[in-house]
């Protein structure tokens, strides 16, 4: 117990290190609940579109060439942020186009839409794993993990690519915060999550609206898989488990809240780095902690820790 | 970039739907074949698959599709017209004869391509097999269709009689040059494809003849059904029942004891003197053909004068029928098997398809006369003898009595089918039809419950599955902790505990969890299913096993009194376990859908709010459908693990839980039938298309067949009366903003 909390700035950054990236899908779910009140089941596939996306376009570049310099390794790295953004962005518009909008024209129950959701989901995963192998943990070119390790905070070793990972999460979640609360792209988005039809009456074209709040998760979800593939591997059933705990977090947060959904995101992460490695727990229940936080959450404060501002409640 | 004609050329209609099909055709592609990919090649099965010259075709699918949709008004009058389903039915089915099933199963791969190079490489065959197998089995097929369709669209019935004629011709053909070909080649043949392409030719001749002798404009398909099954109550049952009983008693092997089918006749001669019961000798030499008589005539004429009691003494003939050839199967095949023929071991073997025929046959025609029997006379119009030809005309109202026998006569074609198939068919279908066929239809019906009733998105459904599985594990002293020695139980004992632990299960599960909203629901029974998984992977406390799971669970066994039974490895006294089950099942539930229970679930799925206004306690209700659900899973657990012997964690993955849902969508939400025939036909399919489409890819089809379910045809392929008109939803009739939210709260 004691060297559980000896260790405990250790699991606190790799807590946070995994919280960005949850908070990340978690946001892709969340600003799609706040427009639609739906669950998009497929987000998941979205995440792994992004790592797909972007390691097949690192490997074209760089091959299987070992160590280049500093500076083209961080090129790399923002290459890699951008197209897994632009192919998590593209997936996310197909899937809107194909998946939703044909039962959204027919005014469909909620239900229809979910399961439309779960076959596109299951259906992106296996394509994926038709067309690139069905091998669970494949890795980037190993300069991106160099356990190149810059500092230490209490026991914490701070490595450099986590810390760029929190990183350019941080700036992410800036960045789209901004997108929200100053643009008119995230008037309309916050129009259309308050109040549709009257929204619509104030001359916001809806369905521009929708697929632009697909695509800007969808982006945000696909930098996730890229930096998730390079820090944990990658494969095409890789979205799964990342995808429920990212939803776990958004639920956390707020369901519908942009900020809930990156405060939940990380706590989530902390809590889920930092339970497991109690020595009556043991790390094979970590995929369970995520689950029992959401049972919680739903059962104790359903409105999630900020409470939500976009949407409605449980 | 946004030049006027630029964007008026992307947003015409025409031009983005041909994007959005050459796209889906490139799809098509990517998912279509064995290309698989590859660690070291990225590109690998992309450029297999798309970078071929078999996109070619891929396009060329996608551009039809689009001509189809975009020009479907100028095609519509002619696809409505009678006979042009039918046609495109019969074709189908013959295609799928000639790609598909078995021709010779001596030849190769028993494909008929392969029976067709052989022919082609073997001199001394008879001219007409040469011809056939040659270029006759295409030729014939492509006039057949194209003079059917000239039918339809020029609508002269001369040329509707000359292609129904040639279609018979060409169907009798296949049969005929089959037959020569099997005596050629010899051997042990189980193949079927003949058959079906005969009953593809049959069903173009009736859609040619209709198409050109019927007055109608329009196809009034359902009309014409019920017409056909109401015009005398429970004929077609008898006519079908005695075709497959004369051709039984005829030609079919009844008995193959090494290498050799021997037909009814054969098979007396071979027992003669032998000292086979006198039953059974009798039955061989003229009971058969007698009883079939008598239960063919008496039933006949029961469903054409519409006698009631004629129809139960027919009924009751052909009931002594099928009991007869039972014994007579029985005795056979035990003196067989204390002859040792075949090393046979055991009464019940080296049987071939002819006894087993027989039964169906005459339970059809058994069939036939109960319906003749219940159904009233003030149905269809009364006792007057209407002529065959008033079905082609719907111009008089039907009545409701009409589509009520319908559904009568095909559910008890499809007990027949459910009792008397499964003897018939190769033990790899055997196995096929026990471990997945049985098992998932008995899941769907569970989660039909759940998701089509109360409308509850069950995800982690499986959890139920692996509870029961491993209840049985326990119980059964499988598992590391073994239970006391009085809880020591046999397999089938184990049911009841495992409804009582999966009712406990569902109700901790739901009690928390159902008053959330749906979304919520789906993903909090996701997390269930796969804690249940991960608790079986971790095996806290030395229970479950770890992965390694349960092995050398017992088979069942039944001694009650008298009655002693045993299963073993052989999959069909499964079957019959199963169906028995299935059976005490589906009667429990039968009532369920429109007793109080099923009108509260289905109020609540509606609209929740406004059913608890009326006084319905939506948490109760929820929990019951969880409870049921969750049993009725616990007991197909308890089946699986007694009957393939060992479990283990892998068996309980989400995967089946969605499987099972597709199944459930696909058949339709909400419909006993729908559920049961989804779950059915998906686990049929892979199997049947097993050498055309890898395994791997079963999932992925899977999935995209659920997503254009959900897209196109929501309320699956046998819909639940109340669902359909929910899932249609607003025709057109709103604009674009005031549907772009899903109005409804409820599900």
């Amino acid at each position: 117990m004691s060297t559980w909390f000896h260790l405990l700035p250790e699991y606190l950054f790799e807590g946070l290190t995994r919280g960005s990236m949850y908070a990340l899908i978690a946001l892709g779910y969340t600003l799609v609940y706040g427009v639609l009140q739906l669950i998009n089941f497929a987000h998941s596939e979205v995440f792994m579109s992004g790592a797909f996306g972007s390691f097949l376009v690192i490997h074209s570049i760089t091959g299987n060439s070992a160590h280049p310099s500093a500076g083209v390794v961080a090129l790399i790295i923002i290459l890699g942020l951008l197209v897994g953004a632009v192919t998590g962005a593209l997936i996310a518009w197909v899937l809107e186009q194909v998946a939703y909008r044909p039962l959204r024209r027919r005014g469909a129950p909620k239900l229809a839409f979910l399961i439309s959701a779960i076959g596109a989901s299951f259906f992106l995963s296996q394509l994926a794993g038709k067309l690139f192998g069905r091998l669970s943990n494949r890795g980037f070119p190993s300069y991106f993990n160099p356990n190149h390790l810059l500092f230490h905070i209490g026991t914490a070793r701070i490595q450099l690519f986590p810390l760029i990972i929190i990183g350019s999460a941080i700036v992410m979640m800036i960045f789209l915060d901004r997108l929200v609360a100053r643009t008119k792209l995230g008037r309309s988005v916050r129009a259309v999550a308050e109040d549709a039809p009257t929204a619509a009456l104030m001359g916001i074209d809806i369905d521009r609206t929708i697929s632009r709040t697909f695509m800007i998760g969808g982006a945000l979800a696909g930098a996730a898989g890229f930096m998730f593939g390079t820090a944990f591997g990658f494969g095409n059933t890789m979205g799964f488990t990342p995808g429920i705990k990212a939803f776990a977090a958004a639920v956390l947060g707020g369901i519908g809240n942009i900020r809930g959904a990156m405060i939940g995101g990380l706590v989530l992460g902390v809590v889920e780095s930092v339970v497991p490695a109690l020595p009556a727990i043991g790390t094979s229940w970590t995929d369970v902690v995520a689950f029992v936080v959401l049972v919680l959450v739903l059962l104790v404060r359903p409105t999630g820790i900020l409470g939500e501002k976009l949407g409605r409640a449980a | 970039m946004s030049s006027p004609t630029f964007n008026s050329f992307r947003k015409n209609p025409l031009v983005v739907r041909l994007v959005v099909c050459l796209a889906g055709g490139v799809v098509l592609a990517l998912m279509w074949g064995s290309q698989e990919g590859s660690t070291t090649d990225s590109a690998h099965a992309f450029t297999e698959a798309v970078l071929a010259p078999r996109i070619v075709g891929f396009l060329a699918l996608g551009v039809l599709v689009w001509a189809l949709i975009s020009f479907w008004p100028r095609v519509r009058p002619y696809v409505v017209r009678p006979g042009a389903w039918p046609l495109v039915s019969g074709v189908v089915t013959v295609g799928a004869a000639l790609f598909l099933m078995h021709w010779d199963d001596q030849v190769g791969n028993a494909k008929f391509s392969a029976v067709s190079s052989a022919v082609a490489d073997t001199s001394g065959l008879a001219p007409l097999v040469t011809i056939y197998f040659g270029w006759l089995y295409w030729v014939g097929l492509l006039i057949v269709a194209l003079l059917s369709a000239a039918t339809i669209v020029t609508r002269r019935s001369l040329l509707g009689w000359i292609a129904a004629a040639l279609s018979v011709v060409m169907g009798v053909l296949g049969l005929i040059a089959h037959s020569t070909l099997l005596d050629f080649t010899g051997g042990i043949d189980h193949s079927t494809g003949p058959f079906v392409a005969l009953a593809g030719y049959v069903v173009i001749a009736a859609a040619a003849i209709a198409a050109g002798t019927s007055p109608e404009q329009v196809a009034q398909s359902r009309a014409f059904m019920a017409g056909l099954f109401g015009w005398r109550p429970g004929l077609p049952l008898v006519v079908v029942g005695a075709l497959a009983t004369i051709w039984a008693l005829a030609s079919a092997t009844w008995f193959s004891p090494q290498n050799s089918n021997l037909t009814l006749s054969d098979t007396r001669t071979t027992f003669e003197g032998t000292g086979l019961s006198s039953l059974a000798v009798q039955y061989l030499a003229w009971l058969g053909w007698v009883s079939l008589a008598a239960a063919a005539v008496l039933t006949g004429a029961a469903s054409y004068l519409r006698h009631r009691l004629l129809g139960w003494i027919g009924a009751l003939v052909g009931a002594v029928g099928v009991v007869l050839t039972l014994i007579t199967l029985y005795d056979i095949s035990d003196l067989g098997a204390q002859n040792k023929f075949n090393s046979a071991t055991g009464p019940w073997q080296n049987l071939g398809i002819g006894g087993w025929l027989a039964c169906l046959g005459l339970f059809l025609i058994g069939s036939g006369g109960v319906i003749a029997a219940i159904t009233p006379k003030s149905a269809s119009g009364g006792a007057t003898a209407e002529p065959i030809r008033s079905v082609l005309v719907p111009s008089r109202l039907r009545a409701a009595g009409d589509t009520l026998t319908q559904y009568r006569s095909l559910a008890l074609a499809g007990a027949a089918l459910v009792l008397f198939y499964p003897p018939m068919a190769t033990l790899f279908w055997q196995k096929v039809l026990v471990i997945e066929v049985g098992v998932y239809v008995l899941l769907a019906i569970g989660l039909n419950v759940v998701v089509g009733w109360a409308g509850l998105l069950d995800l982690g459904f499986i959890a139920f599955f692996a509870i029961g599985s491993y209840t049985t594990a326990f119980l059964v002293g499988a598992l590391p902790r073994k239970p006391p020695s009085w809880l020591h139980l046999s397999p089938l004992l184990a049911i009841p505990f495992a409804i009582i632990f999966c009712l406990i299960a569902g109700v901790l599960l739901g009690a928390p969890t159902l008053r959330l909203r749906g979304d919520y629901l789906a993903i909090v029974t996701l997390g269930f299913g796969e804690i249940i998984r991960i608790i079986a992977i971790n095996n806290p406390g030395n229970f479950t096993n770890g992965p390694r799971g349960a092995t050398n669970i017992p088979h069942p066994v039944i001694h009650l009194g008298p009655i002693h039974v045993t299963w073993g490895l052989d999959s069909l006294p499964y079957w019959y376990l199963l169906v028995v089950i299935i059976g005490i099942v589906l009667l429990l539930f039968y009532r369920l859908e429109n007793s109080r229970l099923g009108r509260a679930w289905a109020a609540v799925r509606e609209d929740e709010v406004a059913a608890q206004a009326t006084g319905i306690n939506a948490t109760k209700v929820k929990l019951l459908a969880f409870a049921i659900g969750a049993s009725t899973s616990g007991v197909a657990g308890v089946f699986f693990a007694t009957q393939v012997g060992y479990i283990n964690p892998d068996n309980f993955v989400l995967n089946n839980s969605i499987l099972v849902l597709a199944y459930v969508v696909f058949g339709g939400m909400g419909s006993l039938p729908g559920a049961m025939a989804g779950a059915a036909v998906l686990t049929w399919l892979p199997e049947f298309l097993k050498d055309q489409v890898p395994s791997d890819d079963r999932v992925m089809w899977i999935g995209a067949i659920v997503l254009l379910m959900m897209i196109l045809r929501p309320a699956g392929l046998i819909p639940a009366k109340r669902r359909k008109a929910e899932l249609s939803g607003l025709q057109g009739t709103s604009s674009a903003e005031t549907t772009a939210v899903p109005a409804s709260e409820g599900l």
